[in-house]
């Protein structure tokens, strides 16, 4: 069964494509991730998707009144919200300094409650389900230049800016004493974000970014015994789940997004099991040697 | 480096925490705050380092206003309990102490200072796996890393035990005596072991009295 996937992998643009999209995607989506994560914002990917789909439906909307903007690409007015989106979160967090939380209720509220209504006016409600759900087969050459140059907006930005990068994620009050600028970084990292988050919206969708984002470091967090060790181990789970995951939607004609995160999951658990196992046998080894 | 507080007042909404607090910092000076819980002791290092922006009262860096002041890397900080550390994702403390360096030199330190602390074995060790003790001398060895001209530390005894405090104590004392300012909130522990030149006391009722080492000894004798 694998061995014909493989094959038509070879032997199909579309699947090569989307393999090599997935791959890509697969690396950048727990970076980022496992900076997310160490703020505390895991849940702010969503929050961002929900505001990229607003610039998609605002796009679309126009183009039903025969204005046509960004080349009749959505995925660019996609950008531009996500990022005014990541602005108003960090706006709405000063007014709830000790509530971050908040600032993305009231941003995803306001994001889907836009996109709904825009999406109502455009008459297109049909294609909200891939942009709900993601596709990663029907990535297009484009799209795949896209994905490598935030790729490699990414790379130069965590060999650039690393080491300010993991200060003010992991101690912003401290990070102020070597130098950085918080306020700045605080702004970039959004909109970096907000572009991530809308290129992984056309292959995992709105409802999926975050799960592909932090779900890989999630499982990641329970085995690491460093930072750099946790992020390769996210990166692993990330690519595997990517592969397995396109092998699961071609074999089950299942949609691939949702495939790749069911993948995800099912090694959260594993790694959960076999770490709870660990345990247990070390506290009887304890317990026996007490004895 | 000079840190001149004049006429400082500070409030929590209507909840007044300092009143009319002035006093100058020098170069070199070993300053002690002391007081009870809630007597605006944190609340006085927020205002030192920016937090908590003073809108009653001056605040001067070098005789420069606080609020353009931007040499931030002049200060060495270690908070109360490492509020605001996100110490549960794995991060080894080579890899804490290696991201928290600003020049080539300071990168070479590390491992000099965790050696000086006596914990150099926990280098490689996962930071969420270290006991408050150990956490809070890596928290130090952070602070002083870049060469601080002025260090800051808010209760950073409070997780260490006895034998450790004394440790403490000494090595902050011998960083005082090379020219760097010590700022030191303390609510516990007794001045005997210090080697402070002022403390500083914060009361309930929000008074302040400021005396020299000879005036507070003076002040136990009695």
């Amino acid at each position: 069964m694998i061995l014909s996937f493989l094959n038509d992998l070879f032997q199909q643009d579309f699947m090569l494509r989307a393999m090599v999209a997935g791959f890509v995607l697969g690396a950048i989506a727990p970076t980022i991730g496992s900076i997310v994560t160490v703020r505390r914002l895991s849940f702010i990917a969503d929050t961002l998707g929900h505001f990229s789909l607003v610039g998609i439906s605002v796009s679309l909307y126009l183009s039903t009144l025969g204005i046509s903007i960004f080349f009749e690409r959505p995925l660019y007015l996609g950008i531009i919200f996500s990022i005014v989106g990541g602005l108003l979160i960090e706006l709405f967090r000063r007014s709830y300094k000790n509530y971050k939380e908040i600032s993305m209720v009231i941003v995803i509220s306001l994001g889907a409650a836009l996109s709904a209504i825009f999406f109502s006016l455009s008459k297109k409600t049909g294609s909200l389900y891939s942009y709900l759900f993601g596709s990663i087969l029907t990535v297009t050459d484009y799209y795949l230049v896209l994905i490598l140059i935030t790729a490699v907006i990414v790379l130069v930005l965590f060999i650039v800016f690393g080491k300010q990068i993991l200060s003010v994620s992991f101690d912003e009050t401290t990070a102020k004493f070597l130098g950085i600028n918080i306020n700045l970084f605080q702004i970039m990292f959004m909109i970096v974000l907000s572009i991530v988050v809308s290129v992984l919206l056309e292959s995992a969708g709105v409802l999926l970014i975050s799960s592909m984002m932090i779900i890989p470091v999630a499982a990641a967090m329970r085995i690491g015994w460093s930072f750099k060790s946790t992020l390769v181990i996210s990166i692993v789970f990330s690519e595997l789940s990517v592969f397995f995951g396109l092998w699961l939607a071609y074999s089950l004609t299942i949609p691939s997004g949702a495939a790749i995160v069911s993948v995800n999951i099912i090694i959260l658990l594993i790694i959960a099991i076999a770490k709870r196992l660990r345990t247990n046998r070390q506290i009887a080894k304890l317990d026996k040697l007490k004895q | 480096m000079q840190i001149d507080i004049r006429n400082l007042s500070f409030a929590y909404g209507h909840r007044s925490v300092i009143n009319g607090l002035s006093h100058t910092i020098n170069p070199g000076d070993y300053l002690v705050v002391q007081g009870k819980n809630g007597t605006g002791k944190s609340t006085l290092i927020k205002c030192l380092l920016g937090v908590n922006s003073v809108k009653n009262g001056m605040l001067f860096l070098d005789n420069q206003d606080i609020n353009s002041f931007k040499q931030w890397t002049k200060f060495g900080y270690v908070s109360q309990n490492y509020d605001g550390f996100n110490y549960e994702f794995p991060l080894t403390v080579q890899e804490l102490l290696k991201f928290s360096t600003i020049t080539k030199k300071s990168e070479h330190n590390y491992l000099k200072l965790l050696d000086e602390m006596g914990i150099l074995e926990i280098v490689n060790q996962n930071i969420n796996s270290l006991s408050g003790g150990q956490l809070q001398s890596v928290f130090i060895v952070r602070a002083m890393l870049n060469d601080p001209e002025v260090l800051i530390l808010d209760e950073p005894t409070a997780s260490i035990d006895k034998q450790n405090t004394e440790f403490f104590y000494k090595t902050i004392g011998e960083l005082n005596r090379k020219g760097i300012t010590i700022i030191l909130i303390t609510h516990t522990d007794s001045l005997e072991n210090l080697e402070y030149t002022h403390v500083l006391n914060m009361a309930l009722d929000l008074t302040t009295t400021l005396c020299t080492k000879e005036e507070a000894k003076g002040v136990d004798e009695l």
